[in-house]
């Protein structure tokens, strides 16, 4: 490849290189647009081998330092996270870099700058994405490191080839990534701590759909989407690869004919538990993880939760802290601060256990209808439910009717009374419609009842249960005296969990798993998984009863894989000095031998080489002044070249009786 | 094959001994490299500090790397052969050229620079690509500070591959010996008068206009001889021209060395004397030296100025020439 080729490819490796280092602070989605505008901006000119700053280096240095200090006055008004502003800064440098001429010294300050900000994204980012980008940062990094020793050493326009050094690098960039999972599995997790950060944002931003309100009308999309929102860890394990349960977030009450919302009551005081029933076993507890992708301040217990503590919030920033919770009317807890993910612990008891019974003026508010409803619903309520007194018998049957005379559907258009239309018109839709009608029609028949939204399933990952977007869920509550408020279903069951499509849903697993494995072992590695590795490649020890019993016995299969692997690797390593062949010949070591064998008589005999004289020159030298070494040196001499050079080998009685032939002409 | 030396200075033993103890490898940080550690500890830092695995994760890529460096450089620096060609002529103060062979028997060697292991040359040749069985021949500008005789010990191989983060070196022990003749500068001594040829103002070879082969004609200028006078062409050109010859008188000089001076003071002597010899020596006259134990006799041409520079680049240095 010639000199413009070489420099060409170096400059867009390096280029791609701080790109992959800035992408992984970008994919947590926490720097300012303005950042990423003159980045990409800066990056897009740069491929574009544009370098127009290299005529401005001085006005553009005075500009990063007016930057830094806008940044500095951002970070004083806590308007900007310190490692967000120190990955901005390190972007902008990046950036005024490549514009400018380059030269070797310029290189290296991209790279270095690039290893910044990929450290700023070890900060900022924890999904797997992270790793793509470390990988690319890498492999490009190695490359244009590479190229530019090779441009350092080379003539000027001289044409190199390339595809030796591509080899060495490529091998050397994977043998980096491998070295660097070795380092990461054995450095000891001995930390200080005191600064502790968790990764935050996503790239995907939150996609969750639990709000503060449920419109009718609203699509049913999220049914489809299969983004994992929460985690959790159950105690007692089930055991089961799925769980039918439902996960309570909210609770709507008031309806005014297309939409529900929540409480309207003032909130209580924040607590940092939050108890929201008798604790009655069997309890359930939970460890919950709320992901990114949740997007919502409301905490999710599996149904029902008694309750909520310990709550911890994780920023946007990275920034973890305690958080402190409060109680909505309704059965709804939210978190106090917003955060980019949670993790709290829930108990939770059955779900018919009784609970706490709603005051006289709350329970009101469960039997609103509302102005605009349509005469004909209460006339199906009273049909339906006949001569059912009891709240729970009602709900039963109406449960049944709306089961056996509707389907579940998401293709929904936009009407002016969406539950009159479920009911008499497309007598089709989504688990909204099917607890809006069963609530309304229960309250109707004076039988206070709520909407709840949360989530139902629950898929097995590793030890845990994770819960999807798609496991997003509305279903109808009614209150029993002496109970409280009981679940009742009316959606059929195949539009409970979540409907992605499937080659979606398959591509969104694999990632998730991947992502999860990530978590496991990267973001979450710990000492104690440094423990268990090391014990693990530890064979147990035996007792000390067993061992004083049986006594040493060697283990024959170890001993067998032993000798295995050794004479695996000798003829491995046999093999490659066969093909190198050998470094020295036993022929040219004898002959070495009996040449030092010579000169040490040589040295007796007090004979001298000239500068530079070689052993031949010595013996036609000596020949030629009669020397009484002379005849006996050049036998010696020729039959050395022949051993030597002209593979004759030298047995050990030859060369005794040269040495004594030379002994005795010294000797004389 | 070279004939045994005897240990026979306490300078040579030394040098031995230096050899003996010196490692295989040599590894020098560069300036980017010096960065690139001081930033593996404040990532390193950092990880300690946040509990952060990903910190930890590019704080081992980082670690890899460096490892990985050592490993590439080994393999570009084993498996190589060097030999020394040697130099055209090398005068000390200035860049000259001076030249080794470089082959691999096997695999693609990168970014090689090429030196002597000696303090008193600087300088180095550069290799960009050497490939397995062929052997290169490398040119460096090297640059000795003093005149005489430099034993050379071994060749510096150095590569800074893959990564530019530390220089790795490997010295390659060969003997040898190279003679660096006196500085080429200006001359502030006339030479002493000449043994041999015309005397007085008619033989000052610094002037033309004598009676050799014809050089040249140029128009007469005033108060010069009308003799010599190019009367045809003169009448030819319509103006006054005359005739320019070439001095024919080649004379002898006899330069004396004044070999038990003071180095310093002797090394200036050598470089006035190289100068002026140059100098003659280029205006056709035969010069010798003399020095307090040996004489080369006199005698011209671009092989007698040679054997000048040696007689002077060893004066001084008798000891080291026996």
């Amino acid at each position: 490849m010639n000199a413009t080729g070489r420099r060409r490819l170096r400059l867009t490796c390096r280029d791609c290189a701080a790109a992959a280092a800035f992408a992984s602070m970008a994919s947590s989605g926490q720097l300012p647009i303005w950042s990423l505008a003159l980045f990409g901006g800066g990056l897009l000119l740069a491929l574009l081998d544009r370098r127009i700053l290299q005529a401005h280096g001085g006005l553009t240095a005075i500009l990063l330092v007016v930057s830094a200090m806008g940044l500095g006055a951002l970070l004083a008004s806590h308007a900007l996270d310190e490692v967000v502003a120190a990955g901005a800064f390190a972007g902008l440098v990046a950036v005024q870099r490549m514009l400018s001429q380059p030269t070797p010294a310029v290189d290296g300050q991209v790279h270095l700058t690039s290893l910044l900000m990929i450290a700023g994204g070890a900060a900022l980012s924890g999904d797997i994405w992270f790793a793509v980008w470390l990988v690319l940062f890498a492999g490009l990094g190695c490359f244009s490191l590479g190229l530019g020793v090779l441009e350092q050493a080379a003539p000027e326009g001289a044409d190199l080839p390339l595809r030796p050094l591509v080899r060495q690098l490529s091998a050397g960039s994977a043998l980096a990534v491998v070295g660097a999972v070795v380092f990461f599995i054995a450095i000891p997790r001995l930390s200080w701590n005191v600064a502790s950060r968790r990764g935050g944002g996503s790239l995907f931003g939150a996609v969750s759909g639990i709000s503060d309100s449920v419109r009718l009308d609203g699509p049913g999309t999220i049914k489809r989407n299969p983004r994992m929102v929460a985690r959790v860890q159950l105690e007692p394990d089930p055991g089961t690869e799925t769980l039918d349960a439902y996960w309570v977030a909210h609770t709507f009450d008031t309806f005014d004919g297309s939409e529900w919302v929540g409480a309207t009551v003032q909130p209580r005081p924040p607590l940092w538990e939050v108890h929201l029933g008798r604790y009655v076993q069997p309890l359930v507890y939970q460890q919950i993880e709320l992901l990114p992708a949740y997007g919502a301040r409301s905490l999710v217990g599996l149904d029902s939760p008694v309750l909520l503590a310990n709550a911890m919030m994780h920023g946007p920033s990275g920034r973890s802290g305690r958080v402190a919770l409060e109680e909505m009317p309704g059965q709804e807890v939210r978190f106090v601060e917003p955060g980019a993910s949670y993790t709290y612990h829930a108990y939770s008891t059955a779900p018919d256990v009784a609970r706490r019974t709603p005051e006289p003026t709350e329970r009101s508010a469960y039997l609103t209808l509302p102005e605009s409803l349509d005469p004909r619903v209460p006339a199906l309520a009273r049909q339906i439910a006949g001569d059912a007194t009891d709240p729970l018998e009602a709900a039963r049957r109406l449960q049944q009717y709306l089961r056996a005379n509707y389907q579940y559907t998401l293709e929904l258009t936009s009407v002016a009374d969406p539950l009159a239309d479920f009911l008499f018109q497309r007598r089709a839709g989504h688990c909204e419609h099917f607890a809006t009608a069963m609530v309304v029609m229960l309250r109707a028949l004076g039988h206070p009842a709520r909407v709840a939204g949360g989530f139902y399933g629950g898929e097995r990952v590793g030890t845990q249960y994770v819960l999807r977007a798609a496991d997003a869920h509305a279903w109808s509550q009614v209150l029993v005296t002496g109970r409280g408020f009981i679940s009742v279903d009316a959606t059929p069951e195949e539009g409970r969990s979540g409907q992605p499509a499937a080659f979606l849903a398959f591509l969104t697993e694999q990632l998730e798993r991947l992502e999860d494995l990530w978590r496991r072992s990267v973001v979450d590695y710990s000492m104690l998984d440094q423990v268990e590795l090391a014990r693990s490649l530890v064979r147990p020890p035996a007792s000390a009863d067993s061992a004083a019993t049986q006594g040493w016995s060697p283990d024959l299969k170890a001993l067998a894989a032993s000798a295995a692997v050794a004479l695996a690797t000798y003829s491995i390593l046999r093999r490659r000095r066969a093909a190198r062949g050998p470094r020295v010949s036993r022929e040219v070591g004898d002959a070495a031998r009996f040449l030092d064998a010579i000169e040490r008589r040589l040295r007796a005999a007090r004979v001298r080489f000239r500068d530079g004289e070689q052993l031949e020159e010595l013996a036609v030298r000596l020949s030629g002044s009669r020397h009484p070494l002379g005849a006996a040196l050049d036998q010696a001499t020729r039959r050395y070249l022949e051993a030597r050079f002209g593979g004759r080998p030298l047995p050990p009685n030859e060369r005794a009786v040269l040495l004594a032939a030379l002994d005795r002409a010294s000797a004389s | 094959m070279t004939a045994v030396a005897a240990v026979t200075s306490p300078l040579e033993l030394w040098r031995r001994l230096r050899r003996w103890f010196r490692p295989p490898r040599t590894l020098k940080t560069t300036q980017v490299g010096r960065t690139y550690l001081a930033l593996t500890l404040g990532v390193g830092f950092g990880a300690f500090n946040t509990d952060n695995n990903l910190l930890y994760l590019l704080l081992g890529l980082m670690l890899s790397l460096i490892i990985l460096s050592g490993v590439l450089s080994e393999r570009v620096l084993r498996d190589l052969q060097v030999r020394r060609v040697g130099a055209d002529g090398a005068h000390a103060g200035e860049p000259f050229a001076f030249r080794w062979a470089i082959s691999r028997r096997r695999g693609t060697a990168f970014a090689l620079t090429l030196s002597e292991d000696s303090a008193e040359l600087s300088g180095q040749g550069m290799v960009a690509c050497l490939e397995p069985g062929a052997e290169l021949t490398v040119r460096g500008d090297l640059t000795a500070a003093r005149r005489g005789p430099h034993r050379l010990t071994g060749v510096r191989v150095t590569t800074i591959f893959p990564f530019g983060l530390f220089a790795k070196t490997r010295v390659f022990d060969l003997e040898g010996m190279l003679l660096v003749y006196p500085r080429r500068g200006y001359a502030c001594e006339d030479p002493a008068s000449a043994e041999g040829g015309p005397a007085g103002d008619a033989g000052d070879p610094r002037k033309r206009d004598g009676s050799g082969d014809l050089l040249g004609l140029r128009e007469l200028q005033p108060l010069e001889d009308a003799r010599r006078i190019h009367w045809k062409k003169s009448a030819a050109a319509g103006k006054l021209l005359r005739v320019e010859r070439e001095r024919e008188e080649r004379r002898t000089y006899l330069l004396r060395l004044d070999d038990g001076l003071p180095l310093e003071l002797l090394d200036r002597h050598c470089e006035e004397l190289a100068t002026v010899s140059g100098r003659l020596l280029l205006d056709g006259h035969e010069v010798g030296l003399q020095t307090h134990a040996s004489r080369l006799r006199p005698g011209a041409g671009p092989g007698q100025l040679r054997r000048i520079l040696r007689a002077l680049a060893w004066a001084g240095y008798q000891e080291d020439r026996a």
